[in-house]
């Protein structure tokens, strides 16, 4: 029952969203047919686009679980932005800066040092909000910039490139790189990791006494604090997980896709990851699934430039829009609900 | 004619019928007792006559006219008055300030505020309604405050006032003075409408009472024509169960709960010098008005909150620096007078949160893991033993009702095998025969040697089933009385309202 629930809800949402695709593209006279058939062609037509996808998929599964830990507990992170960006400084620090070692083990500790910055970038607003109460939507936005500009000072000075004029870091050693799972695609090992750490965030969140506190801190803190579960403890726990994760995305997103340090290497995955864990329910195969879901809407969208010259624009408005109902579902569909008389 | 006609009001929640078509009538200069449990509709109802929610179907006739109040001004321009059992006073400003809120007088903004004090003086000694017009409200003790609720009304010319639970909150003093100024609002051709489920109020001081069960209406009958016990049939269809004190008394010397001179903050003086012990085998007592302090001494002796002088020893181990989990382990079960805010967390199943206190512990937990099948076998076990009502053990929790809600939170408190029960107003909010079932568990506990400490706001509570009654005002214990046949309540009603008064220790 509560399934179906979800299930009409989310088709609901799919229908809006598409019928407002297509009002856009009519309006901004376009072809819709031309562009439907381009926009399932870039998803489905080739191994190429399913590899897309998941390369695309593979940071917002890390990024949205660490926002759904954090949502999980009452800690909105914003920021995985920011961490992500703090993930992708530390495997070049790692990269550059420490002697060689054997592959395994500088991976190892790429992703080790990538969790760790990451999660310091997240606990410091943590630590401001269990201590103070200083709101962590507004510290964890602003920690977004402030690393974004650090990698920006970083390519430039310390982790330059001395070969090249460009603000690039120098290229990572290949022990440092995940192995191509399905060549000549650009699918990577990362995606092995982010299922991996899916699974380990079930089995925390769902089976143990820490996803316990953490779930119930997120959920009544006041009850916590009167069964002594430490309020404070928990949300710094919370946001040190929340961050790592994000920060591994940006390990992964050097180890697996870009290989060195340079700006933009985030088209705000930090931000998706947000809706992916929202539309997720917090859960980590609701994670998965729209992480692989919204990533698909964007290779189709480029697809759709590509073949139809149909500005990708469109796709952030509808994922704004997807945001919008997503969140408002329960309330704006229940009229709908009642009247197919699904419970 | 009568003043007041509601016919055939049928409202319905989604999922719920509140009122399924209910009537009542009530005369000019009438007390009429709305009698029912919790959850019977009775404040739904008022609710629909003032305003506040609109009825599905049926009529309201005042004065003659069909009406259909909009919102709560219209009714308070039409004369009806309604005093809510939460108040609805602005604590910084003045009893004339909160009496005049809202009020567009002529020459307003710049109303004749000594003309405003000097209506207000008048209205007061008319109904014998004593208050300090220039006084703030957050100085009030709280029957000043309901005076100055009745007052609002007043002022506003309602001609029938609409009573929530009135004397819930007061001392057996107030209530009397309160039950004189009802007396006078009759004799000036007010008509009255008490919502309770205080029985002995509704024969004391009402004229007539409706009856209302599960939304419908049960019977209505003229006070004088009726008992006790008819009326707790009506509501609740059997006699109301009265607890004997106990027969075998178990004498214990041992404590099961010491409090030496603890103190809380100071400089508000939350609380003061407390001393008390609890044997074991005991029930004991802490009577008092609201918000004397009583949630403060639940939480210090909890570990929640930590005092600032003072010893508190739990099973004779000093507890003065241990956090709530220490305690526990020490045996102590802490049962919160807010469940849904403190003792449950609302949007997780049965399962998890009977193991709410107990989660890493043994059987429980190993190593951080939790163990599910164990823990929805004691599950299954403890709704068979305690009677909890719910489809299943992966029910989420607000879906059960307040009774079996609080069942939950007792079996897991409880089924652990505790020595001191700190019970801070267990029965708030529950139907009647919830209420009946915790206090049966609380002396069954007793009588197995454990250490109770009640403290409730509900003198009738305290005195049906404590052994010693200690009172608190404004965070001291005045005084700690022996509970029996000769129980002076009149005494305890002034220790209430913060006479001194004397201790026992036996």
């Amino acid at each position: 029952m509560k399934y179906t629930k979800e299930l009409v809800s989310t088709l609901i949402i799919i229908l809006i969203t598409f019928l407002l695709a297509a009002v856009l593209i009519i309006v901004a006279k376009y072809d819709p047919g031309m562009a439907l058939q381009s926009f399932f062609y870039g998803i489905f037509g080739s191994l190429h686009g399913f590899a897309e996808i998941m390369v695309r998929a593979t940071p917002l599964i890390l990024a949205g679980l660490g926002v759904s830990v954090a949502f999980s507990t009452g800690f909105f992170n914003i920021g995985a932005e920011g961490q992500l960006y703090m993930g992708a400084i530390a495997i070049t620090f790692v990269g550059v800066f420490l002697p060689p070692m054997p592959p395994m083990l500088h991976i190892a500790v790429a992703i080790l040092a990538g969790f760790l910055l990451g999660g310091i970038w997240a606990v410091i607003p943590g630590f401001l909000k269990a201590k103070y109460g200083v709101s962590e939507i507004i510290t964890t936005i602003m920690f977004n910039y402030i690393a974004i500009n650090i990698v920006g000072v970083l390519v430039r000075t310390v982790l330059k490139n001395t070969e090249s004029a460009l603000p690039y870091s120098p290229v990572m050693p290949k022990s440092l790189s995940f192995p191509l799972l399905l060549y000549p695609t650009r699918l990577h090992g990362g995606l092995i990791l982010a299922l991996a750490c899916a699974v380990l965030i079930y089995i925390i969140m769902k089976k143990t006494t820490i996803g316990y506190e953490l779930r119930v801190v997120g959920f009544n803190k006041r009850a916590g604090t009167c069964s002594g579960i430490s309020v404070y403890k928990n949300i710094v726990l919370a946001s040190l997980i929340s961050g790592g994760l994000a920060g591994l995305a940006g390990v992964s997103e050097i180890a697996g896709v870009h290989h060195r340090l340079l700006e933009g290497i985030s088209p705000g995955y930090g931000y998706i990851a947000i809706i992916v864990a929202l539309m997720g329910r917090n859960h980590p195969v609701g994670v998965i699934i729209s992480a692989i879901g919204l990533s698909a809407l964007q290779v189709g969208a480029n697809s759709m430039q590509r073949q139809a010259g149909i500005p990708t624009s469109i796709t952030s408005v509808l994922m704004g829009v997807i945001v919008l109902l997503a969140l408002g579902k329960n309330i704006m569909f229940s009229g709908i609900l009642k009247k197919m008389r699904i419970k | 004619m009568p003043n007041l006609q509601l016919k055939d009001i049928f409202k319905e929640f989604p999922g719920v019928i509140a009122n399924d078509n209910v009537s009542l009538t009530v005369e000019k200069g009438e007390i009429h007792a709305l009698l029912g449990e919790n959850g019977a509709g009775k404040t739904t109802l008022m609710n629909i006559l003032y305003g506040i929610y609109t009825k599905d179907v049926g009529t309201i006739i005042w004065k003659d006219e069909e009406v259909s109040f909009k919102s709560p001004r219209d009714a308070i321009e039409s004369g009806i008055g309604m005093v809510h059992q939460h108040f609805m006073l602005v604590p910084t400003l003045s009893v004339a300030q909160n009496i005049t809120l809202g009020i567009k007088d002529k020459g307003y903004p710049f109303n004749n505020r000594k003309k405003v004090v000097k209506d207000i003086t008048e209205l007061s000694k008319k109904y014998g309604l004593q208050v300090d017009p220039t006084q703030l409200i957050s100085k009030l003790s709280v029957g000043a405050r309901q005076r100055v609720e009745i007052l609002k009304s007043l002022y506003r010319n309602a001609e029938l006032l609409i009573l929530d639970e009135p004397t819930a909150v007061l001392t057996p003093q107030e209530t009397d003075n309160f039950f004189e100024i009802l007396k006078k609002l009759k004799k000036e051709g007010h008509s009255v409408i008490i919502i309770t489920h205080r029985i002995p109020e509704v024969i004391k001081i009402t004229d007539k009472v409706t009856i209302l069960k599960d939304g419908k209406n049960v019977a209505t009958v003229k006070t004088s024509e009726t008992n006790e016990n008819e009326l707790s049939n009506y509501m609740i269809g059997r006699s109301l169960k009265t607890f004997s004190s106990r027969e075998e008394v178990i004498e214990s010397e041992d404590n099961g709960l010491v409090l030496e001179h603890v103190g809380l903050n100071k400089k508000l003086k939350t609380l003061t010098d407390i001393s008390f012990q609890v044997k074991k085998g005991e029930i004991f007592g802490i009577a008092g008005v609201d918000g004397n302090g009583q949630k403060e001494l639940a939480e210090v002796i909890a570990g929640i909150r930590k005092p600032d002088s003072g010893t508190i020893l739990i099973a004779g181990k000093n507890m003065n620096r241990a956090s709530f989990k220490t305690r526990k382990k020490a045996g102590l079960a802490y049962i919160t007078d807010d469940r849904h805010h403190e003792g449950l967390v609302l949007d997780m199943n049965v399962t998890e949160n009977m193991i709410l206190k107990d989660y890493d512990q043994e059987p429980f937990s190993k190593k951080s893991i939790i163990n599910y099948n164990v823990v929805r076998e004691k599950t299954e076990q403890r709704i068979k033993d305690y009677d909890i009502k719910t489809p299943g053990v992966k029910t989420p929790i607000r879906l059960l009702s307040g009774g079996n809600q609080q069942k939950v939170i007792i079996a897991r408190e409880l089924a652990v095998g505790p020595s001191v029960v700190l019970a801070c107003q267990p029965t708030r909010g529950l139907d009647i025969g919830a209420t009946e079932f915790v206090r049966q568990i609380l002396i069954n506990k007793r009588n197995e040697g454990l250490s109770i400490l009640l403290i409730s706001a509900d003198l009738e509570e305290i005195v049906s089933i404590c052994d010693r009654i200690a009172v608190i005002f404004e965070g001291r214990i005045v005084g700690i009385v022996k509970n029996g046949a000769d129980l002076d309540l009149n005494k305890i009603g002034l220790m209430m309202a913060g006479h001194i008064g004397e201790t026992v220790n036996s």
